[in-house]
């Protein structure tokens, strides 16, 4: 029976030009996804290797400097850049801080938007009131890109309800179905089979399209074949959470109109409503507390202690003896001060600064727990992660930075408060950032999710059959 | 005649169990968006008032200081919240609330909704205008997707037509037919909308036909929606094939449209980073005036030229304070850059504005979109004349510390100014467009709008001789 309902249904989809029009339509569709995804992209690399080349230049050009101020030569620099006082280094030259773009990125463009990809910390400033934002028309961020995840989660799954909503009703509704339940063939095995092969040819399709645009957009399949295989598989996962509702409702329901509409409320319920519910749950369970607050609070604390600069860098050399003066010479600098009272208020402010971080975390984690009520909502998650754009890699990559710049400012505070020259050996010794990608390798795990959603499905869609086997309602 | 047929429509609607669910649903789901965005509305409003209140007594209570110092310490402002936000949020969570106005630097609203929120919200919030502008089409098309192709499907329009039934009487019922549930909907949905911004105190002023322009424009929206729907439902002899198309027709317009539009948008005016942004600023503010660096090549020249005008010899012996003035004239130099560049960059947002207008004749979404957020004052126009406001208010704040310097100070003095000086400068004010100026800046979008509606009408009128 497998053979002939093979050779009908390719027969008829080929006929019909479904499956062409169908391959067209995704191919174009993706491809403009992916175009649109490896601009973005493009843009990215280009401005952070532009950042880059500058921030090597300035390097060299210091190192120069330093390697003649150390031979005893007479260079010609504003004094404010002389490289041989370590705060002049410590805030002129600053380190970039980047987060690189994946090889995935291009699939979803997630939270990258909002956000810069790189960020210079210098030895002054507040640590934690970095500017990550990015210059971006707030339209575009309503509207959000037109990209491969948008395609996958939204088109998609209309695709394959407009292509087989009407699956069995419609041969209920031409009379074929009495024939076809004159055979010596179970309904059942054949409406599963027929769905089976729908979800072999679009998986097929589908994976086609999206390798050719992978390909196209100089994907490196070697390098990075586990993250091919976990989106490849999430997206069959996902198509066949889609074949098995509709597999189902042309059970329940087989009425061709009213398949399509009680779709569409599905589609509507999993992909609109769900995620809206659950963010603004989220968003109302754990409110970020007001950033206009802070804002005063940050000035309030700053304003005091800044009248009390000098007393701050008693205390402070103080509690840390090893930097105090060993010759009695109190002559201290704007940075001495600085450093020792910035040291405070970092320490001050920190409760209030990790608040706002532990909420977005306490967000994401409902949002985590919550992705199981809607594919879609899992489905993003996934693909953000597989991007690297999530909520949580822009938020590891802050709170990297934000360890990175004071351990910038620690390897100075020696130099600063021991009266010592910056040197070409210093210069060797510079921290540098490396931004490291938080882990998560639960791809599996959602994969078996929705397996198992479709499993059930099927199996409910197997009893709801049984039953209507027993009434007698399957044909009439 | 119309009269039965507009009645045996409505019966029909009202009987079938998917409207019913689906309106229930709508209602529910509306109590739910005004519900939550009331409570933020609230919350934002007092956070406003607070921040506004607190910095203010701030920057009063510096005590005796140097002006450049309080410059320098500087003072935020914060964006009020439009009282029709309630209604239509627009772009609000991703532009920031507060300005810091510091001497020097022009700085970018900071602290947007969406950075301090997961990607989720990416998805859409559950907001009023997420009804209005998603949900209520889709129950356009569950009314009207076989409101033609039903007569075909089930015979009966062979019945009607031996009943006499004249082809545009059969049409105009059909469509009044759909439109009053819609209307009934929407009516609903801003009365109580109405009702929620009069009987609240804290909403501030809204103005009744900024209101009623909105319910306006969304009726233009859903007769739009009408006009195609019925248009793909005469078309189209079975009702499945109907609905797919009409469902079609809506994910391209809706979800599609838009972000088609954002992506060539982007692609044909981008944005620079804002890193690139600021060093063009960076360059540009070095090459001149440097009210820090009296040896710069600018502040030479100037003094030069100030004292030939004074007719001294030495800048001591000037009537005011040197120092002050070239603070001021280098800060109006700067202001004057930064001028140029967001100038630039908001010519830059124009043009991608110019984008999203011409696909506007793609999508009825579109137009509907920013005509919504324009009256409510939540779109990124209004974003730029609050930034704007905030930059005109810093220069003024600027020229009144240096010129308290310049009065009340010799040549290389260090001034400090009295404790009482600071409540002298006046408070920051901002006034968001009037609604005639959003009328004026938008009757392009508007008249889109119209033309949509227009031509769908006149497609669906012509289209419909056979019946």
């Amino acid at each position: 029976m497998f053979r002939y309902n093979f050779k009908y249904e390719l027969k008829s989809l080929l006929r019909s030009r479904w499956l062409l029009l169908l391959s067209l339509l995704l191919l174009i569709v993706v491809l403009f996804a992916g175009y649109n995804g490896k601009e973005k992209v493009n843009e990215r690399v280009k401005q952070l290797d532009k950042v880059v080349l500058e921030a090597n230049t300035n390097d060299a050009t210091m190192a120069k400097v330093l390697d003649s101020i150390e031979k005893g030569l007479q260079v010609s620099i504003n004094p404010r850049r002389m490289p041989n006082a370590p705060m002049n280094v410590a805030y002129n030259y600053p380190r970039v801080a980047a987060i690189p773009a994946a090889p995935l990125t291009f699939i979803s463009t997630g939270q990258s938007d909002l956000f810069t990809h790189f960020i210079k910390p210098s030895a002054y400033g507040d640590s934690f009131s970095l500017d990550y934002s990015e210059l971006a028309n707030p339209i575009q961020l309503l509207f959000g890109s037109f990209d491969l995840s948008f395609v996958i989660i939204y088109i998609l799954p209309l695709i394959i309800i407009a292509f087989s909503y009407n699956i069995l009703s419609e041969e209920k509704e031409y009379g074929s179905l009495k024939l076809l339940a004159s055979q010596p063939i179970s309904i059942y095995q054949w409406i599963l089979q027929k769905t089976a092969l729908r979800f072999f040819w679009l998986t097929l399709i589908t994976m086609a399209v999206i390798t050719i645009t992978l390909l196209i957009f100089g994907y490196n399949f070697s390098a990075n074949f586990l993250a091919f295989l976990q989106l490849v598989s999430l997206v069959c996962a996902y198509i066949l959470f889609w074949f098995t509702i509709v597999l189902l409702v042309n059970l329940v329901i087989n009425n061709s109109a009213k398949n399509a509409v009680s779709l569409l409320a599905i589609w509507v319920f999993v992909i609109l409503i769900v995620p809206a519910v659950v963010g603004q749950l989220a968003n109302s369970f754990y409110p970020i507390p007001s950033r206009t607050k802070m804002i005063t609070e940050v000035r309030e604390l700053k304003e005091e202690l800044s009248s009390k600069q000098d007393k701050i860098l008693d205390n402070f050399l103080r509690d840390h003896t090893e930097y105090a003066s060993k010759d009695g010479n109190n002559n201290y600098s704007f940075w001495h001060k600085y450093i020792a009272s910035q040291e405070l208020v970092e320490e001050e402010l920190k409760p209030l600064i990790s608040s706002y971080e532990d909420q977005l975390t306490k967000q994401q984690d409902w949002v985590r727990l919550w992705q199981y009520s809607s594919p879609a909502i899992l489905m993003q998650q996934s693909f953000n992660n597989l991007a690297h754009t999530s909520t949580s890699h822009y938020q590891s990559y802050r709170n990297q930075v934000f360890k990175f710049s004071k351990e910038w400012r620690n390897f100075f505070k020696p130099m600063l408060y021991g009266n010592k020259n910056f040197t070409t050996k210093d210069y060797k010794e510079l921290p540098s950032f490396k931004y490291k990608a938080p882990k998560n390798n639960l791809v599996l795990f959602k994969v078996i999710v929705l397996l198992v959603f479709s499993v059930i499905f099927i199996l409910i869609g197997r009893q709801v059959y049984i039953n209507k086997i027993k009434k007698g309602t399957v044909i009439s | 005649m119309i009269r039965y047929i507009i009645k045996k429509e409505l019966k029909e609607i009202f009987r079938d169990g998917r409207f019913k669910i689906s309106a229930a649903i709508v209602f529910l789901l509306a109590l739910v968006a005004f519900f939550v965005t009331f409570k933020q509305y609230k919350n934002t409003a007092a956070q406003y008032n607070e921040a506004k209140v607190n910095e203010r007594k701030v920057w009063e209570s510096q005590g005796a200081k140097n002006p450049h110092s309080a410059a320098h310490y500087g003072n935020y402002v914060f964006k009020p919240k439009s009282p029709l936000s309630l209604i239509d949020q627009g772009v609000d969570k991703y532009t920031g609330v507060s300005v810091f106005l510091e001497a020097h630097n022009r700085n970018e609203a900071a602290f947007s909704d969406a950075a301090d929120q997961t990607a989720l919200s990416r998805f859409g919030a559950l907001t009023p205008d997420f009804i209005l502008l998603y949900i209520i089409p889709l129950i356009i098309i569950l009314i009207g997707y076989n409101i033609f192709s039903k007569e075909v499907e089930g015979n009966t329009f062979f019945i009607l037509k031996s009943q006499g039934v004249v082809g545009w009487k059969l049409f105009v019922g059909k469509w009044l037919a759909a439109l009053i549930p819609t209307m009934v909907i929407a009516t609903v949905l801003f009365a109580v909308a109405a009702i929620a911004l009069t009987s609240l105190n804290d909403f501030g002023l809204f103005e009744w036909k900024e209101i009623f322009a909105l319910y306006f424009v969304y009726l233009l929206y859903y007769l739009i929606f009408i006009n195609v729907v019925l248009f793909i439902s005469s078309k189209v002899k079975k009702s499945g094939i109907a609905l797919v198309i009409n469902l079609v027709f809506w994910v391209l317009a809706c979800f599609v449209a838009p972000k088609v539009a954002s992506n060539l948008a982007d692609a044909k005016y981008p944005y620079p980073s804002h890193q690139e942004f600021n060093e063009q600023i960076a360059n540009e503010s070095k090459q001149g005036l440097d009210g820090h660096n009296p040896w710069n090549e600018e502040s030479q020249k100037l003094r030069l030229q100030i004292l030939k005008e004074y007719k001294v010899d030495s800048v001591h012996k000037l009537p005011f304070n040197f120092n002050a003035f070239l603070m001021q004239k280098g800060e109006e130099y700067q202001a004057q850059v930064y001028a140029k560049h967001y100038g630039l960059l908001k010519e830059k947002a124009k043009k991608q504005g110019g984008v999203y207008k011409s696909l506007s004749s793609i999508s009825p979404f579109l137009p509907t979109r920013f005509l919504s957020m324009a009256i409510a004052n939540t779109d990124y126009e209004s974003h730029w004349a609050f930034t704007e406001a905030a930059e005109e208010y810093r220069v003024g704040v600027q020229r009144f510390l240096n010129g308290t310097t310049e009065k009340n100070a010799k040549y290389n003095e260090r001034y400090v100014a009295p404790a009482d000086t600071w409540s002298k400068l006046e408070e920051f004010s901002y006034e968001s467009p009037t609604f005639t100026e959003v009328y004026k800046q938008n009757t392009g979008v508007f008249s889109v709008l119209v033309i949509w509606f227009v031509l769908t009408a006149a497609l669906l009128f012509f289209t419909n001789k056979k019946y």
